[in-house]
């Protein structure tokens, strides 16, 4: 099968946006990175530290906390699209409360986190699931795979916030998806802990992830400007 | 007799001398020890406290965290949302979830105004060889036809809370979110010759900045299409759309389509949504 670039991947923009902004770059030049496939370009785009309390500071700030709701949006959507389709119910009753019980916290977490960000918010993206959230075994496992991923980029970004309050924050999101890791790594029967130390993952690791699930889509375009050609 | 005194005496002597030493090892190993401990200082007395007298070491508070989440809430019901899926690519929809199965149309990836075509999601089933079909909505005639074509041939979900009621004998729309009217409208439709259909559509594309002002600022177009115009240009579609002629509204003065007044018109847009379910009755 043909691997799409992150510029297929992400069409919206929504995530590179996103990555743009926490890398410290524009979206142009993070576009021609990734249009190259360039994985080591990304990670040369890492961003410097910048102090509390500084306009830069707080700029960067927003953009991590944005990055953070793009994941959490396809998070919350994942859990949410399984259970209204009905694949939660079908679990047993183990499952089905371990996930409902994430389902309500991703949820939460994408409430806090656009009201913290008002209007800078980035918009839902469209996600396509590519029928894992039909099918509960593949659900499951998959929750594995985004909660293991979740707690590395936490990992990565929360030693970058410059304000110390929203660092805080960013640490009690982290151990919460920590938790939410093991319990999902307990429910299909791997061990909740792998290695000693949980090893941050920089952007471009991230971003190969993320890839590789080609859930992030391009919404559907379904305005025109075409003259009606309806009946009238 | 005069040596075991002697000896007593000795002993004795020795004995005192003894205790003696020891005090004076005592007194001299708590002279060390005590200079050592006031050397310590104040942070080290600090960092190391007396277990036995339960201090607890001197270091800052916790952080506040910026925000908390709010309580976690269980998802809220799903009876009034409608699901819809983008055409991922041209497919045949089937009389069932069965490649052998009669085919019922063809479903194209786009409409006739070039926008992705969308169709709503009506029922899932598994197929005997594992495969996962989805029934859904067609855009063909005759009006209300359903059929079943492959999971993988669509795109992701869309969801939305909306529907839209037209009531053709009252002459109104109204529109429903989450089961409650949030909007009602006088509305224009087909003349007798030409009437609008009846049954369950969608919606499923929006257009706007268009030049012909027939059609006022906005026009939806549904799935619904004319039982008798079926040689209209593009199919014969049915649309919701805004008027140039507004003093004919509400009345049966259109050739099927659905015609509210500008404002009404854009105040539909503001509320409704791509892939809203229509009941025309």
């Amino acid at each position: 099968m043909r691997e799409l670039t992150f510029a297929e991947v992400d069409r919206d923009g929504a995530l590179l946006e996103a990555v743009a902004g926490v890398a410290g770059t524009t979206r142009a030049e993070l576009l021609r990175c990734a249009a190259l496939g360039s994985a080591a370009a990304l990670a040369a785009l890492a961003a410097p530290e910048v102090a509390q309390g500084s306009p830069r500071g707080r700029e960067r700030d927003g953009e991590i906390l944005n990055y953070g709701l793009a994941f959490e949006y396809m998070q919350a959507g994942f859990y949410t699209e399984a259970e209204s389709l009905g694949t939660i119910g079908r679990m047993p009753r183990e499952q089905r409360r371990w996930a409902r019980t994430l389902g309500a916290h991703e949820r939460a977490h994408v409430r806090i986190i656009k009201e913290v960000l008002g209007e800078k918010a980035v918009k839902r993206p469209f996600f396509d699931y590519r029928g894992v959230t039909e099918n509960p075994e593949n659900f499951t496992r998959t929750a594995v795979a985004l909660e293991d991923l979740t707690v590395a980029l936490l990992g990565g970004q929360a030693p970058r916030v410059a304000d110390r309050n929203l660092r805080a924050a960013f640490f009690s999101l982290l151990t919460v998806e920590a938790r939410h890791a093991a319990w999902a790594r307990r429910i299909v029967g791997f061990r909740p802990v792998g290695a000693p130390l949980d090893e941050p993952k920089s952007l471009a690791a991230v971003d190969r992830v993320v890839r590789s699930t080609r859930f992030l889509v391009s919404r559907p375009r379904t305005s025109g400007r075409k003259d009606p050609r309806f009946t009238g | 007799m005069s040596e075991p005194s002697d000896r007593r005496r000795r002993r004795k002597f020795l004995a005192a001398l003894t205790v003696l030493l020891a005090a004076v090892g005592l007194a001299v190993a708590a002279g060390v020890y005590v200079p050592s401990s006031s050397n310590g200082g104040e942070a080290e007395a600090a960092a190391a406290p007396d277990p036995s007298r339960g201090a607890l070491p001197v270091v800052p508070d916790p952080v506040e965290p910026a925000f908390v989440p709010p309580k976690p809430k269980a998802l809220a019901g799903v009876r009034h949302v409608s699901r819809f899926s983008p055409v991922r690519r041209a497919v045949t929809a089937r009389a069932e979830p069965d490649l052998a199965s009669r085919a019922v149309a063809v479903l194209a990836a786009r409409t006739p105004e070039g926008t992705r075509n969308i169709v709503p999601v009506l029922g899932r089933e598994r197929a005997p060889d594992g495969s996962l079909w989805l029934r859904v909505r067609l855009p063909v005639l005759p009006n209300n036809t359903v059929g079943w074509v492959p999971r993988d041939a669509l795109g992701g979900y869309g969801a939305v809370r909306t529907r839209l009621v037209v009531d053709l004998q009252r002459l109104t729309a109204t529109l429903y979110r989450s089961g409650r009217p949030i909007l009602a409208a006088d509305v224009g439709v087909g003349r007798a010759e030409w009437p609008t259909p009846r049954g369950e559509f969608y919606i499923r594309n929006r257009l706007t900045k268009y030049a012909n002002p027939f059609y006022g600022p906005i026009a939806f177009g549904t799935s619904a299409r004319s039982d008798v115009l079926t040689d209209w240009p593009a199919g014969g579609f049915v649309g919701i759309h805004g008027t140039n002629r507004p003093d004919l509204l509400p009345g049966r003065v259109s050739h099927g389509c659905i015609r509210l007044r500008n404002e009404d018109i854009l105040r539909l847009a503001r509320l409704m949504r791509v892939g809203t379910p229509v009941t025309i009755r």
